[in-house]
């Protein structure tokens, strides 16, 4: 798929454009956010295959830990100390990381849980199928489940 | 002391005879005292008794069951009297203890004399005078065939040792019995005419009153030179005497005889049957009315003879019938234009010769199979050599009128059946119809019913071939299934009730209550055409074919009863299960197992078949079962697809749980923000 390699590589190149664009406006919440962000940065760069869906739940949780200390900068001080006033607090990078811990927890115990649903909800309805065919047959006999002949097969005979 | 061991002797005789044969509740048969002087080469004569009327004189014939009596004969014969009859005063199937099975008897008045010429000593006849034999045998014997003939039977078993004096003075002869047989079967050759003498004895047919007339002649020569003019003599060489001089000049030869004798003999006595006397030319002389006696017309002598198996032969008669006898042998001479020349030069019969060259010319271009066309062939040939001759096929001959008498002994024998099939399915009998010179609505009658014949021996399936055509051919003929066991039926009524007393005795309970005798009788007897329901009966499909045969016999129940037949109602409940097969449902079964033992007790065979045949109730069943299968089929489709999709799901599964992890996240940021955004502007 060189294409969409193609396509993925541009992506990150916008999304890299964008960021440094907004260097020279708020550099201190850039800063942070790139610092306390980096497990997302991760999870959006690792991941390989058609669906990359681990930066967007690692980056929800990221960001999740991450928003207080943000808005505590936007409504505080907003300047390079102030910011890496927060990335030395150990709590913050703490809370950060740890919050994306909990995002990558969460992608990886989700698809076998779902899994586990989807084949739970398989048996019921084979289970369901086998006891109306059960029923059938005690109603109708085995034959019952023998293919109908289609029409004009009669035996030979027959008024 | 000798009385005391005869005695003895006559219990003994009887404890070994069994208990009497009763007859329709009346006629008492006893099997302990036998009358051998009257029995008959195919019966034996029993002491009989009426027990409305014990002064009446009477005896019983035990018919053989190998063969078949003339049933329609003895339904024309009953209570008939006649000067030259012996009254039959009743007949019918009777559970004979000595045989241990029901045999077909006949009650006749016992003669007050005895029979003119005694079975063990056929050769002592004692003369009759030439004046009195024509009011004491010809006037009897001939009212009694005039009877007969209008009637439309004929009695074919006229010789010496068939008549009896019915009174003790010797002034009156009737004949004796012509009903324990097939037609003809206990006649010698010479009391035949040349073609029916042809013919093999089973097979004679019931012929004409000529035939009668004929037999008659012969009788009276025998009684008015008091011996066997050509005893001695084997029935070949009698055969051949009669081709060649005429039976006249066989019996008579050069011996004496007044002259209104000889024109009576001669005109009984006459071999073409066109120019026999009839009855009117016997009343003629009987009241003295001279008539100019005819001359015998002898078949054609050639001027060198055909040799064949080393024997010349000097007329096509005799050539005929012995190339009968050496069918094979017959075929090279002919296929070499042997015969031809011979016809042509020897015969000087060019119409004949040209005739016979045309059959062997086509048998030599024939395509299909070579031994078939050579056989047809032959049986052509014969044909033209002598046309008045009966059916011959193979050393087989047969009158037209024979086959079914010749079908029953050979059935009833066990013996191969294989020529008379043939001979059917090869339709050598059209050949020979074909051949007749004068149209004669009878023929075309047979001719018919051979074709008919012919088309159920080409079914094989119960209720058809070879069973079939037998009581087609024999419309008398009681039914041969074994599973009939002691039951003698000959009517279609008769049949039920016979099942259902052999269903009594039953001990295989799996055979249903038909075989291919029981569908072909019925089939035959049946008067209306039911073989389309036959046909249900080799259905592969059991409970198919039990359902076509409990529809036949509910029909029968119906029409001819009786109501109740419980045993054969229990026959066939036991039955059911394959007939209840034809409902699906389990249920309606169960439903049916509950009522059809009611039914059974009552013995209603009807309302079985109702109950098991409501249309309305197995289309509701069907459709519904239709229905049924196809949700089956569809729950089937669906738990396949949910287990072939295992690895599909797993991706699927993966997917999903992605995607919900992602929104999950998202969900999460979102709900901080909007938490973070609302603390601080509160």
């Amino acid at each position: 798929m060189p294409q969409k390699q193609h396509g993925g590589g541009l992506n990150k190149g916008v999304v890299l454009m964008i960021l440094a664009a907004l260097v020279p406006f708020s550099l201190p919440t850039v800063v942070v956010l790139f610092f306390t962000m980096l497990p997302t940065l991760a999870a959006w760069g690792t991941e390989k295959g058609p669906h990359k869906y681990a930066w967007l739940c690692v980056g929800g949780l990221n960001l999740s830990g991450v928003i207080p200390y943000l808005f505590g900068l936007w409504f505080g001080i907003h300047n390079l100390d102030a910011a890496f006033d927060l990335l030395s607090d150990a709590t913050v990078l703490l809370v950060a990381y740890g919050t994306s811990a909990i995002g990558w927890l969460i992608y990886m115990v989700m698809p076998p849980l779902v899994a586990s649903w989807l084949s739970y909800t398989s048996e019921r309805r084979v289970a369901a199928m086998k006891a109306a065919q059960k029923k059938l047959i005690e109603r109708w006999g085995d034959e019952v489940g023998k293919k109908p002949q289609p029409a004009g097969a009669a035996p030979a005979g027959v008024e | 002391m000798a009385e005391a061991a005869a005695d003895k002797g006559q219990e003994q005789e009887q404890r070994q005879a069994g208990p009497p044969g009763l007859l329709r509740d009346r006629f008492l048969i006893r099997s302990n005292q036998p009358l051998t002087e009257l029995s008959t080469p195919t019966a034996e004569a029993f002491a009989a008794e009426d027990r409305r009327d014990s002064n009446r004189s009477l005896y019983a014939l035990i018919c053989k069951p190998e063969l078949p009596p003339r049933v329609n004969v003895m339904r024309a014969l009953r209570g008939l009297q006649s000067p030259g009859l012996q009254t039959l005063v009743e007949w019918g199937p009777m559970n004979w203890p000595p045989t241990g099975r029901q045999c077909m008897t006949v009650v006749y008045e016992r003669p007050g004399g005895r029979k003119l010429v005694a079975n063990n000593r056929p050769n002592e006849i004692r003369r009759i005078d030439e004046y009195d034999i024509g009011r004491k045998v010809v006037e009897p014997l001939v009212a009694a065939i005039r009877e007969l003939t209008g009637r439309g039977i004929t009695h074919r078993s006229i010789r010496p040792t068939n008549l009896f004096y019915m009174d003790g003075a010797g002034e009156r002869i009737a004949f004796g019995d012509c009903v324990s047989a097939p037609p003809a079967f206990s006649q010698p050759m010479v009391f035949e005419t040349i073609e029916s003498g042809m013919a093999h004895p089973v097979a004679r047919g019931s012929g004409t009153y000529s035939d009668d007339l004929y037999a008659l002649g012969v009788t009276l020569v025998f009684l008015i030179f008091g011996r066997n003019p050509v005893a001695g003599l084997d029935d070949e060489t009698i055969l051949k005497m009669k081709i060649q001089q005429g039976t006249f000049t066989t019996l008579v030869g050069d011996e004496r005889l007044p002259i209104s004798m000889t024109e009576v003999l001669r005109g009984l006595l006459c071999d073409d049957g066109d120019q026999r006397w009839d009855i009117e030319a016997l009343d003629l002389w009987q009241q003295g009315r001279r008539m100019t006696p005819l001359q015998p017309r002898v078949e054609k002598r050639a001027a060198r003879g055909f040799p064949f198996q080393g024997k010349e032969y000097f007329n096509c008669r005799e050539l005929a019938a012995a190339m009968t006898k050496n069918w094979e042998a017959a075929i090279p001479p002919v296929l070499e234009g042997k015969l031809e020349l011979w016809l042509r030069r020897a015969v000087e019969d060019k119409e004949r010769a040209q005739a016979v060259s045309d059959v062997v010319r086509m048998a030599l271009g024939g395509t299909s199979d070579k031994k078939v066309v050579s056989d047809l062939m032959m049986c052509k040939i014969l044909i033209l050599l002598d046309p008045s001759a009966p059916i011959r096929y193979k050393g087989f001959s047969a009158m037209p009128d024979g086959f079914g008498s010749a079908l029953a002994a050979l059935m009833a024998q066990r013996s191969d059946t294989k020529l008379l099939v043939e001979m059917i399915m090869r339709e050598v009998p059209k050949l020979w119809f074909e051949a007749r010179n004068v149209y004669q609505p009878d023929n075309s009658l047979m001719e018919q019913n051979f074709r008919e014949l012919r088309a159920y021996l080409s079914q094989t399936g119960t209720g058809f071939g070879l069973e079939r055509c037998l009581y087609e051919m024999n419309d008398a003929l009681p039914c041969q299934s074994p599973l009939m066991g002691e039951e003698y039926v000959v009517e279609l009524k008769d049949l039920l009730p016979a099942l259902n007393a052999a269903a009594a005795k039953r001990t295989e309970s799996r055979q249903p209550p038909v075989d291919r005798h029981i569908a072909a009788f019925m089939g035959a007897r049946a008067r209306s055409d039911i073989d389309r329901n036959l046909l249900g009966l080799s259905d592969p499909d059991t409970g198919k074919s039990l359902m076509a045969l409990l529809n036949l016999y509910a029909v029968f129940q119906y029409r001819l009863g009786p109501e109740s037949l419980p045993n054969l109602a229990a026959w066939l409940g036991a039955l059911a299960g394959p007939m209840m097969g034809c409902y699906h449902s389990r249920e309606k079964r169960k439903e049916l197992e509950k009522e059809i033992p009611r039914l059974v007790r009552k013995g209603s065979i009807v309302e079985i078949y109702q109950l098991l045949d409501d249309a309305e109730a197995r289309g509701k069943d069907e459709s519904e079962y239709v229905w049924g299968q196809a949700q089956y089929q569809a729950a089937e489709d669906e738990i396949k697809r949910i287990l072939a999709d295992e690895d599909e799901r797993k991706v699927e599964a993966d997917r999903v749980g992605k995607q919900t992890a992602a929104v999950t996240g998202i969900l999460i940021a979102l709900i901080t923000i909007t938490f973070v955004v609302i603390a601080r502007v509160w």
